[in-house]
């Protein structure tokens, strides 16, 4: 035999061998007849109850699918793959490498100052003459110190409010000095201002062309549904935002606006209103949000007239809406399905802040409030508004980016929200995908932890992604469009 | 073991688990994640057996309860075979880990 010969095998070398071993994997029932299993890099094979049975007993004949299939995402390995262990490795650190690059986000509220009402304002709102509540020169300047100490490459500078453009003398000096700091630090630096848009003048659109501002606003669909969510007095706060959305797309380009919506009581039954609304509008993507449990939502009770079950359902009708566009041609994506989407099919999962495990509390943002203080995240400060300032981690006055960092209840928070630690969730097979919510759980059931039996946020996402798994499973038409969304 | 009739007695279903069958472990993991509907009260194990008493709301029904149990025993089954894969699979877990950050040098080092 030559030295070449020698590095080829015989073909009983390569035959379906009889034996085989699991990797780490976890399962949760899918429906009434079926489980999903994954792994710990986000891959999911659906199998009946005796396929899991006969898959975890070892009793799966090696020649069948579902094997092949097992085999194929790494549920399995047999003499034949023994390159398992190394590829999971390899998955697993891609998964985790942006938890090195902490913080790219950075939120500077402005102002507490707002000319609306709205009735699930997550901020305790301030009527438009009280300048008390502008954050100060001094503290931007601190705050930008803390931004730029961060080791993320990218840095995403978000400006918030209340209204932020009721201030936006500071949301220039801020754009301003950032990008100056910005010619020593070379990051990919962005601006983005939260706006209801009912203050933008030609000024701001000029100065925002100018640094590549870009620009989130609300639309809560139709004129009736938003102006009711949004009373804006004198006017209306619908045709300030669809004025402003097609101002900021001819003056700066389309990606430069993008809209956020809240679902309330009112939207409950009419979902197909708001979505042909974001397409009436020119929009490609939507957000199905559900209300927060925080701040005026709270107040006013708006969060206890729907819950879990009602916004589920808003949610399916609303995607199944959504595919019927996509059929008849129109592009549009939803959001929330397109994160779980990329958790699942993505080697590097997705960033958004709500559903990582560790959670993205000041990992992957922080907030610095009007007044100087520090927030592990937005929430964070709608939480202190209510009295609970579990999430405030200091003072711009006397803080670090260091100290931030390894404040130890932040390092506390970060540590009970692994959920791979967290009981019920280091269980189940949606853990690649969903995220801890510290927030959540401290708003509603006063520990960061909580109990996943009795949280609404831990319903809610696994009936997400049971729905999205149980459509790409049976629907090919819809399997097809989700795909096309990542 | 599921005792023949599920008898709801003063809010209270008695259970008797074969511990040859089901581990602790996955018992207690089972009662905690039906939290919702009952609070498991687990009482010492004997040798190959442990009692556990489901204690439910006073109003809720007979039928309530059966189901509460049917469901306890099928999310035990599946909590019993997660601990069999996770024994199994535990050492490979931790092994996959440690390679994939083998190469991570976690530590500023100043040059």
């Amino acid at each position: 035999m030559t030295e070449l010969n020698a590095h080829f095998r015989g073909r009983a070398e390569f035959a379906p061998t009889t034996r085989y071993r699991l990797l780490p994997c976890r399962f949760t029932r899918l429906d009434g007849t079926r489980y999903v299993a994954t792994n710990d890099v986000g891959e999911h094979v659906v199998m009946t109850d005796d396929q899991l049975r006969a898959f975890a007993t070892r009793r799966l004949a090696v020649d069948s699918a579902l094997y092949r299939s097992l085999k194929a995402r790494h549920f399995v390995f047999d003499d034949d793959s023994l390159v398992a262990v190394d590829l999971l490795a390899l998955k697993y650190r891609t998964r985790a490498a942006a938890i090195a690059n902490l913080t790219g986000l950075h939120i500077f509220v402005v102002t507490l100052r707002c000319d609306h009402s709205c009735h699930y304002c997550q901020v305790s709102r301030q009527t438009e003459e009280r300048t008390q509540f502008d954050m100060s020169r001094e503290h931007a300047d601190k705050a930008l110190e803390i931004a730029f100490a961060t080791p993320s490459p990218q840095l995403k500078i978000e400006f918030q409010g209340g209204e932020p453009l009721l201030n936006f003398d500071l949301i220039k000096y801020i754009v301003e000095r950032a990008t100056a700091l910005n010619t020593g630090f070379r990051k990919n630096l962005q601006f983005v201002i939260a706006s209801n848009l009912t203050h933008l003048s030609d000024e701001i659109i000029a100065f925002s062309k100018e640094h590549e501002v870009y620009y989130s606003t609300s639309l809560d669909g139709p004129e009736a549904i938003h102006n009711a969510n949004r009373p804006l007095r004198g006017a209306s706060s619908h045709a300030a935002a669809i004025a402003g959305i097609h101002r900021i797309r001819e003056a700066l380009g389309p990606r430069f606006i993008s809209a956020l919506m809240t679902t309330t009581p009112a939207s409950l039954s009419r979902v197909t209103e708001i979505i042909d609304e974001y397409v009436a509008h020119g929009f490609r993507s939507i957000f199905l949000r559900n209300l927060s449990p925080y701040g005026f939502a709270v107040r006013t009770s708006l969060v206890r007239r729907y819950d879990v079950d009602d916004w589920i359902e808003f949610y399916k009708r609303g995607l199944g809406h959504i595919f019927e566009l996509n059929k008849r041609g129109v592009r549009l994506r939803e959001e929330l399905t397109t994160i779980v989407l990329q958790k699942m099919f993505l080697p590097s999962g997705s960033h958004y802040v709500d559903l990582q495990s560790p959670a993205g509390i000041a990992i992957g943002a922080l907030v610095y409030n009007y007044d100087g203080m520090i927030y592990a995240s937005d929430e964070g400060r709608m939480l202190a508004e209510m009295g609970d300032k579990s999430l405030c981690l200091g003072s711009v006055d006397t803080e670090s980016f260091e100290s931030v960092m390894t404040n130890e209840r932040l390092i506390g928070l970060l540590d009970d929200s692994l959920l791979e630690s967290v009981p019920m969730c280091t269980d189940c097979a949606f853990l690649p995908y969903c995220g801890a919510d510290p927030v959540f759980h401290q708003a509603t059931m006063h520990d960061s932890v909580g109990h996943k039996a009795f949280s609404g946020f831990c319903s809610k996402q696994m009936a997400v992604f049971r729905h999205v798994i149980t459509l790409l499973e049976d629907d090919p038409a819809a399997r097809n469009i989700l795909m096309s969304w990542i | 073991m599921l005792e023949p009739d599920v008898l709801l007695h003063e809010g209270c279903v008695a259970l008797t688990i074969d511990l040859r069958i089901y581990r602790l472990k996955a018992i207690k993991k089972a009662a905690y994640r039906l939290a919702e509907r009952f609070t498991a009260v687990v009482e010492t194990p004997t040798t190959e057996t442990v009692a556990v008493s489901l204690r439910f709301k006073p109003t809720v029904s007979e039928a309530y309860a059966r189901e509460s149990v049917r469901l306890y025993f099928e999310e035990l089954m599946d909590q019993e075979l997660r601990e069999e894969i996770a024994e199994e699979t535990g050492p490979l877990r931790s092994l996959i880990l440690a390679h994939a950050f083998s190469n991570l040098d976690v530590v500023k080092r100043d040059d």
